[in-house]
């Protein structure tokens, strides 16, 4: 083997090696500090000598443009590095000077129920990006798993879970009593009708979920007793039980509308793992108001070099079980019919 | 169920490290139903696929081990059935004594169809890396089949192992990818998991690199790979998950 193809083997060694190892030190810095860390300058360098090394190892070993397998693993590798690339915080500075393309590569917009909006927060806030279309939020709404639960626990640890549904009743043991679930409540309020206090729910009013339990003494003596979601944990009473309940989240979903010049070109309700794809951009569901539920906020990702990294993953999988799975069968096979 | 499983797998290696191997591969295969009853029953209670957290990615493995386990043996001339035994007994004890079996409703962001592929990929690729590191192990140690058993040399079963794990690790890897563009707007975050499942990958690829180089004049140094490869999985599945240092998204798994 010629001395200039055993340093571009050489290299290759030590390049997967010392990703190896940068990717176990960028486990350690967190996902914030690493994401910062391997798009800073150093890396970029990297980045551009592994794309360049995988070029010159193409064209120096004539092996990997002749077997197909292993053309197609490490094609796709750079098709991969070259969309990611593409696709970073450089690339489109160099697309904005390049072709005068002007696009974010991410951001976060915000909008209210019933509002519609065009600006993405870009920079941590930093910034502002206007988009050529307005973005419309008809509903946002949580959807949650039924049933709910509650959870009841003693001061010695023993512990139970019942589904909180209205009737529900379970006895705690001889020396506390019963649990019965009254009533539910989706958002609890209080009011005093004559001279009484009277819970009841009140559907114009923030979410505050509530139970109303009724726990009955061995001797007899029944107790009312409200739990409420937004305060866990909250105990009092002669009893000692520390009740919570708990509604498990099932999906949140915000009923989008795009608007481009005054006209809705496009509705769809996004969820997790169902964002909304338009104009260069993709929408994601991204966090919303834990109070009241009155906006959502979307996660607002540029599309650039995406179809060029699907590409090369597609290609490296082909790849992968073309050369390791699929040739060897053949092979095999056609040795055996011999 | 879990402890049946376990029981019967260890009475299959008991059986067969007595030279009694068809009573050693009747328990095996007991065993194999027995732990696929579990998988059943743990899918009718949690009303989903169970492969959320530890416990039931481990039940898994525990099933699947014993199909790849007879693969191996009569397809690809890979030694060891009776260590797949035990190994099949090793990795059911965390489902079985460490992990909480609490069933959990599924979060939003694992409500997608690519979370079966991806963790069910991962684990077949773990079990054939495992084999792959037993192997290693054997070649270190000196172990040789004996002629008459037409089994691969250890050298040469590890690198056959990794060869068929390797794809399994890579479509892992792309399927994470792709559902974290779907679910988190990224494919990828540098989430600690991430990293660590690169690395783990990283170090296959150099594994190979390594073996095309110098596999001829350093034979030994192959196994070496195959287990740091192992160790790095290890962690990835282990340390990642179930360490505060490491908080990420992929903390469903716990």
């Amino acid at each position: 083997m010629s001395r200039f193809r055993r340093a571009v083997l050489w290299a290759a060694l030590a390049l997967i090696m010392l990703l190896t190892i940068l990717s176990i030190y960028g486990a350690f810095l967190g996902a914030e500090r690493a994401k910062a860390f391997f798009n800073s300058l150093p890396l970029a360098v990297y980045w551009l000598a592994l794309t360049a090394l995988f070029i010159v190892g193409l064209v120096v070993f004539r092996r990997l443009i002749r077997v197909p397998g292993l053309l197609f693993i490490h094609g796709g590798c750079v098709l991969v590095l070259a969309g990611s690339m593409w696709a970073s915080r450089a690339g489109h500075a160099l697309q904005v000077r390049l072709f005068g393309i002007d696009k974010i590569p991410s951001g976060r917009m915000a909008i209210f129920e019933g509002q519609r909006e065009n600006r993405v927060l870009v920079e941590n806030g930093r910034m502002t990006f206007t988009l050529h279309f307005y973005i419309k939020l008809k509903d946002f709404r949580i959807e949650y798993y039924q049933p709910s639960y509650l959870r009841i626990q003693t001061p010695q640890g023993r512990t139970w879970t019942i589904p909180a549904e209205t009737g529900k009743e379970i006895s705690l043991g001889g020396d506390i009593g019963t649990l019965k679930i009254v009533r539910l409540f989706e958002s609890f309020k209080i009011k005093i009708e004559d001279g009484t206090r009277m819970a009841f729910d009140d559907p114009n009013a923030p979410p505050n979920p509530a139970l109303q339990v009724e726990i009955t003494s061995p001797d007899g003596d029944a107790t009312s007793r409200y739990v409420f979601e937004r305060f866990p944990g909250h105990a009092h009473g002669e009893d000692e039980l520390l009740l919570r309940y708990r509604r498990v989240i099932r999906d949140y979903v915000s009923e989008l509308q795009v608007i481009k010049d005054g006209d809705i070109v496009a509705e769809k309700n996004i969820e997790v793992n169902h964002p909304l794809h338009f104009g260069g951009y993709h929408f994601y569901q991204h966090s919303y108001d834990a109070e009241a539920g009155q906006y959502t906020i979307l996660m607002v990702v540029s599309d650039t070099g995406l179809n060029l990294v699907y590409a090369g993953y597609l290609i490296l999988c082909g790849g992968v079980f073309w050369h390791f799975w699929a040739r060897p069968i053949i092979t095999a096979a056609s040795t055996k019919s011999e | 169920m879990i402890y049946a499983a376990m029981a019967t797998y260890l009475l299959a290696f008991s059986a067969t490290v007595l030279h009694r191997a068809k009573l050693g591969r009747a328990f095996y295969l007991v065993g194999f139903f027995i732990a696929i009853f579990a998988f059943g029953y743990r899918w009718h209670h949690v009303r989903h696929v169970p492969l959320q957290n530890l416990f039931e990615v481990f039940l898994c493995l525990g099933i699947i081990w014993y199909p790849v386990s007879r693969l191996c043996f009569r397809s690809l001339h890979i030694r060891g059935q009776h260590a797949d035994m035990l190994l099949a007994a090793v990795v059911l004890f965390p489902a079985g004594f460490v992990f909480s079996a609490e069933p959990q409703r599924l979060p939003p962001a694992l409500q997608s169809w690519l979370f079966v592929p991806h963790v069910a990929v991962y684990a077949l690729a773990y079990i054939f890396m495992a084999k792959a590191t037993f192997q290693a192990i054997s070649q270190l140690v000196g172990s040789t089949p004996s002629p008459n058993e037409n089994m691969l040399p250890p050298e040469q079963a590890t690198y056959r192992m990794i060869c068929v794990g390797f794809p399994l690790l890579t479509l892992g890897l792309i399927l994470g990818s792709c559902w974290g563009k779907l679910a988190w707007g990224d494919y990828w975050g540098w989430d600690p998991k991430e990293l660590w499942s690169l690395a783990s990958w990283l170090v296959y690829v150099g594994y190979f690199h390594f073996r095309y180089m110098f596999g001829k004049k350093y034979p030994r140094a192959n196994g070496a790979w195959a287990i740091a490869g192992m160790m790095v999985i290890l962690i990835t599945l282990f340390w990642v998950n179930l360490s505060k240092l490491f908080a990420g998204l992929h903390s469903y798994a716990t």
